[in-house]
């Protein structure tokens, strides 16, 4: 048998070797880098309507009362995301979807249908999976907020990301956040779902690559090592 | 047939190959939401762009007064198509239909981008602006009703288009085609005797069959991020940065001109395609409105523009000879086909016709007269879920024969199969027979006549089968180059990244001839990298697997040549790098030579004393280069002209009809795949799952349904458009039979077409209640088929 044990004894330097950049540790800390890089207070001031540059939203009112007359001034709101508090300046109409790639850079809610029916842009609202795409932002002040890459930066749920990779319930990966979201919203309220109620909780998510069988058996054997884990 | 021709094709011991629950390496970056695909792509300062978009199916605009839009705040340029930025375009995209000008002032159908393209420092801001565009149109007549369209005083939509489509090489020895007629092109080919085939048939049965248009419905809505740099590195040279658009650098390069070089395309991730190759405008506009902006600037289709076929609307009228045994003597297609929109590929048209069902069957005389109606429905781009579906009118013919003479559909497909070389081949398929036998076991297939089996809660009870060849295109060649470096095996590719996971099975491949193990394997994404895995369709994993494999072997040999090297060159080696790791400790391969190495599990080890080896991590500090161009030999599909089969698969159903309320329940499905060699595992399972599901949906819920009067798309969102759901979805029970008789990698071959179907649940609902119902097999439709609404 052989094995890095007793092969090549005495060798003692051996290379360090590179791995993938994508592995669960690596896509972790990228989902922690992009929660960190959120600023928790703006500090510029970008005109939605003509890009200028202000440094308060004093001025960028004023700016508003001068140079576009009428129109309604975009205001900040302060959101609790990932667990961490940040300001965003949004107009009253920015969906939550729009405002956490735009104004955030959080990219793992997807643009799919645009109107509440496919699930790509799931997040976790007060503990319940929400459409981000149908959720106004000005809505959502006061209301803890969590995203994929708030699952995927928390060790907690390192099995269910495991077990959706294990499982391979993925093809193309564009819908593959969505999915994992209301996964994780439903394991919070149900540590040992059966898989009528995967089905149940999970048919607001729309793939169309056939990955549909394999979430309840990712789910199923996350939860057990979940629960196994305590 | 079978890969004789490659290294390793005949091995046996699989370590890595075939492996279940082994998490791809971009597994993580997609379940965490850290893939990024390129509309996620946001840069300071980005604008954003969108078009104008007719509101009439059929329209030319006269004049448009761009002068409140452009007053509007926010908005940054307006173009229209009398602007010589626009006019100097030209698309080299995949559209493989009549070259058109890439933006005009004609909208062939409603949603169509015409005029005009605003750019804005909002979606919000755009919108607003063409709400303010003074636009006069001319709203002309419209087909999107072909069976209308078809007739002789049909308002003819484009007389300036006279071409009758074809599609690769025409046939030298076929006669000509009648010229095209009002907004029909005709496409007929005949072969054998066809009214001597209905002389020798003792019954001839007729049957009017609908295969619906279908959306191709790509996750990720189309569209792309620009934006211009200058590289220091580069000197005055522009660097065009274009996400979005992926797998396209060479098409978006040669519009530009800006060199291949100097097109840098970071996200590889592509989402779903679905073999969807068209290359949208929003796709393409966005350096050419960057550049005049300065900016960069993103345009995207919303959902509801994002809604293309993926497969034509047809009316078929079948009629078949056949024998009192059931072998058919004759069959006479006549199709009446959308041709779609001005520009449309031939590939769901004419193109289905070269490798069509009827090549399989014994029967030599056939004759395919199909129209071709020019219509205002949609565009048809490069669309990959064509040609299979047409092998569903063999389906229905071998339910019209059993029906007709109480005989097994299973035996009457096996009686007009012909054999695995030729129509005049007496011989079974060997792949073919061995489906259909653990087909039978899956199922525990009892054939029954129609409406003659009721299930205990009173519903009818209908079965079906259908089988097809697996294809495999070999269109493709494939510059293959791995590395070893920093103590890993590297396989640098350009992806892209996208469905099937094709790198994956590529990598495995690689890891399984080089001997390390899978994990160890560096997957290097770069799309400066010649090596993709991307071919006609089940081509990307199988072929390019094969090229890799051989890439493989020469890079194995090299690291165990390099390996001795180092160990002879110690302790002379007196190399020290200034700034890296110490180089590690050599192998105690002194003096012996490569034969007498091999690698395993990541160990080089001593054949003759397998406790003398290292991690191959220690082989050498020298970085190795192998590199290899080409492709498996041609497959059976391409050479044998449709006639040569290898790998064959066969697809069941069961179906429950409640009568009363017209309601199908698809009990189960079953596949039973002979995919040559399985690759990797999962992906096959999801493919074979995907195409279940999409048989589902097209047959069960999904339509396009357009106002004639308007010509107006009315279900194009996903509310009014239904796909399954997780709830709706039916078991799907597989099985796969490894024949190891695929000219690819190890024998393997595709499948990912080849059981899309549009007949698979429709023949089995014919089986439950005895009647023809048209898909999507709505309760309503059911009920008036059973003369019950």
């Amino acid at each position: 048998m052989i094995n890095e044990e007793n092969a090549g004894k005495g060798a003692v330097n051996a290379v360090p070797v590179a791995k993938s950049p994508f592995t669960h540790a690596s896509t972790s800390a990228q989902a922690a880098a992009a929660i960190g890089a959120i600023p928790p207070v703006l500090t510029e001031f970008n005109c939605p309507l003509c890009n200028k540059l202000y440094y308060s939203i004093g001025d960028l009112t004023k700016h508003y009362e001068e140079c576009h007359p009428g129109r309604v001034v975009p205001r900040i709101v302060v959101l609790h995301i990932n667990g961490k508090d940040c300001e965003v300046l949004v107009e009253p109409h920015w969906t939550l979807k729009r405002t956490l790639q735009f104004r955030l850079g959080l990219t793992g809610a997807k643009h799919m249908c645009d109107r509440g029916v496919c699930g790509s842009c799931t997040v976790i609202i007060d503990g319940r999976p929400v459409l981000s795409c149908t959720t106004l932002t000005v809505e959502c002040e006061g209301k803890s907020i969590t995203t994929v890459e708030g699952i995927a930066a928390d060790p907690k749920w390192k099995p269910l990301i495991d077990a959706y990779c294990r499982w391979d319930a993925m093809q193309c990966g564009y819908c593959t956040p969505g999915f994992v979201v209301s996964a994780k919203a439903l394991l919070d309220r149900n540590p040992h779902p059966t898989e009528e109620e995967i089905k149940e909780a999970l048919s607001g998510n729309i793939c169309i690559c056939g990955t549909y069988p394999r979430h309840a058996q990712a789910i199923m054997e996350a939860a057990l090592k979940m629960s196994a884990e305590g | 047939m079978a890969d004789l021709a490659g290294v390793n094709g005949q091995r046996e011991e699989f370590r890595v190959v075939g492996k279940p629950n082994l998490p791809g390496v971009l597994s993580y970056a997609m379940a965490t939401g850290m893939a990024k695909f390129g509309l996620d792509h946001v840069l300071p300062g980005m604008l954003h762009a969108k078009f104008l978009r007719s509101p009439y199916a059929h329209a030319r605009i006269i004049s448009v007064d761009t002068s409140k839009a452009r007053a509007l705040d926010g908005v940054v340029d307006i173009l229209t198509w009398e602007d010589e930025d626009i006019k100097n375009l030209v698309s080299y995209g995949e559209h493989w239909g009549p070259v058109r000008a890439w933006l005009d002032n004609t909208a062939d159908q409603e949603g169509a981008e015409v005029g005009v393209i605003v750019v804005a420092e909002s979606e919000d801001i755009c919108e607003e602006a063409l709400r303010l565009l003074d636009v006069k149109w001319e709203v002309l007549p419209h087909v999107v009703n072909i069976m209308e369209g078809r007739k002789e005083d049909a308002f003819v939509i484009r007389p300036y288009d006279r071409h009758t489509p074809t599609f690769g090489r025409p046939d030298p020895n076929a006669p000509p085609q009648p010229p095209k007629k009002g907004n029909v092109a005709y496409s007929n080919v005949c072969w054998g005797d066809i009214e001597e085939g209905f002389k020798q048939a003792d019954y001839i049965a007729e049957v009017k069959m609908y295969i619906p248009a279908f959306a191709s419905h790509f996750p990720n809505p189309p569209g792309s991020v620009a934006w211009w740099t200058k590289d220091p590195y580069k000197g005055d040279a522009e660097i065009l940065h274009i996400e979005g658009a992926v797998r396209e650098r060479i098409p978006i390069s040669k519009m530009y001109n800006v060199p291949l070089e100097n097109v840098v395309q970071e996200s590889l991730f592509m989402g779903g395609k679905y073999c969807d190759w068209g290359l949208r405008r929003a796709q393409e506009i966005t350096p050419l409105l960057a550049k005049r902006t300065g900016r960069p600037v993103r345009c995207v289709n919303t959902r509801e523009e994002t809604f293309d076929f993926a497969m034509k609307q047809r009316f078929v009228h079948l009629r078949v000879g056949f024998t009192k045994e059931g072998l058919i003597t004759a069959i006479d297609d006549h199709s009446v086909v959308d041709g779609g929109v001005y520009g449309s590929s031939s590939f769901g048209t004419v193109g289905d016709q070269k490798h069509g069902p009827y090549n399989s069957v014994k029967c030599k005389n056939i004759r395919q007269c199909w129209e071709i109606v020019d219509s205002n429905r949609g565009m048809m781009y490069v669309s990959g879920q064509h040609s299979p579906f047409n092998w569903d009118c063999i389906t229905v013919v071998n339910q019209l024969i059993a029906e007709k003479l109480g005989k097994d559909v299973i035996e009457v497909a096996r009686l007009n199969l012909h054999g695995p070389t030729a129509k005049d081949d007496p011989n079974p398929v060997p792949s073919f027979e061995r489906c259909v036998e653990a087909g039978k076991k899956l199922m525990n297939w009892q054939w029954h006549p129609a409406r003659t089996k009721r299930l205990p809660d009173g519903r009818w009870h209908g079965m079906s089968f259908r089988y097809q060849i697996c294809p495999r295109h070999s269109v493709s060649g494939y510059m293959c180059k791995l590395e070893y470096r920093d103590g890993a095996v590297v396989l640098p590719t350009q992806g892209p990244v996208f469905g099937a996971y094709m790198v994956e099975a590529v990598a495995m491949v690689v890891a399984e001839e080089v001997g390390i193990n899978y994990e160890d394997l560096k997957i290097l994404y770069d799309y400066r990298e010649p090596f993709s895995p991307v071919g006609g369709g089940s081509d990307g994993s199988t072929a390019s697997a094969w090229a890799m494999k051989e890439c493989a072997n020469i890079l194995k040999r090299e690291i165990l040549k390099a390996a001795i090297e180092y160990a002879d060159s110690m302790p002379n080696f007196a190399f020290m790098p200034l700034q890296s790791n110490p180089p590690p400790e050599p192998g105690p391969f002194k003096g012996l030579k490569p034969e007498d190495l091999d690698i395993k599990d990541s160990m080089i080890y001593v054949k003759a004393d397998p406790s003398k080896a290292v991690h191959i991590s220690r082989a050498t500090p020298k970085p190795l280069v192998a590199t290899y161009m080409g492709r498996p030999p041609l497959s059976s599909w391409l050479t044998g002209g449709g006639h040569v089969f290898d790998c064959m698969n066969t697809l069941y159903c069961e179906v429950a009809v409640d009568e009363e309320t017209g309601e199908v329940e698809i009990l189960r499905f079953g596949a039973v795949v002979d995919p040559g060699k399985i690759l990797r595992r999962t992906s096959l399972e999801s493919q074979v799952d995907q195409a279940m599901f999409f048989s589902q949906g097209c047959q069960l819920f999904e339509d396009y349904v357009f106002d004639e009067r308007t010509g107006v798309r009315l279900n194009a969102n996903m509310i009014d458009y239904k796909k399954p759901t997780m709830k709706d979805v039916p078991l799907v029970e597989r099985d796969f039979i490894e024949s190891r008789n695929g000219n690819a990698a190890y024998g393997a071959t595709g499948i990912s077409h080849s059981m899309a179907n549009t007949h698979l649940v429709i023949t089995a609902i014919y089986n439950a209640i005895g009647v023809w119902v048209d898909p999507p097999a709505t309760p309503d439709k059911v009920l008036k088929a059973l003369g019950k609404a």
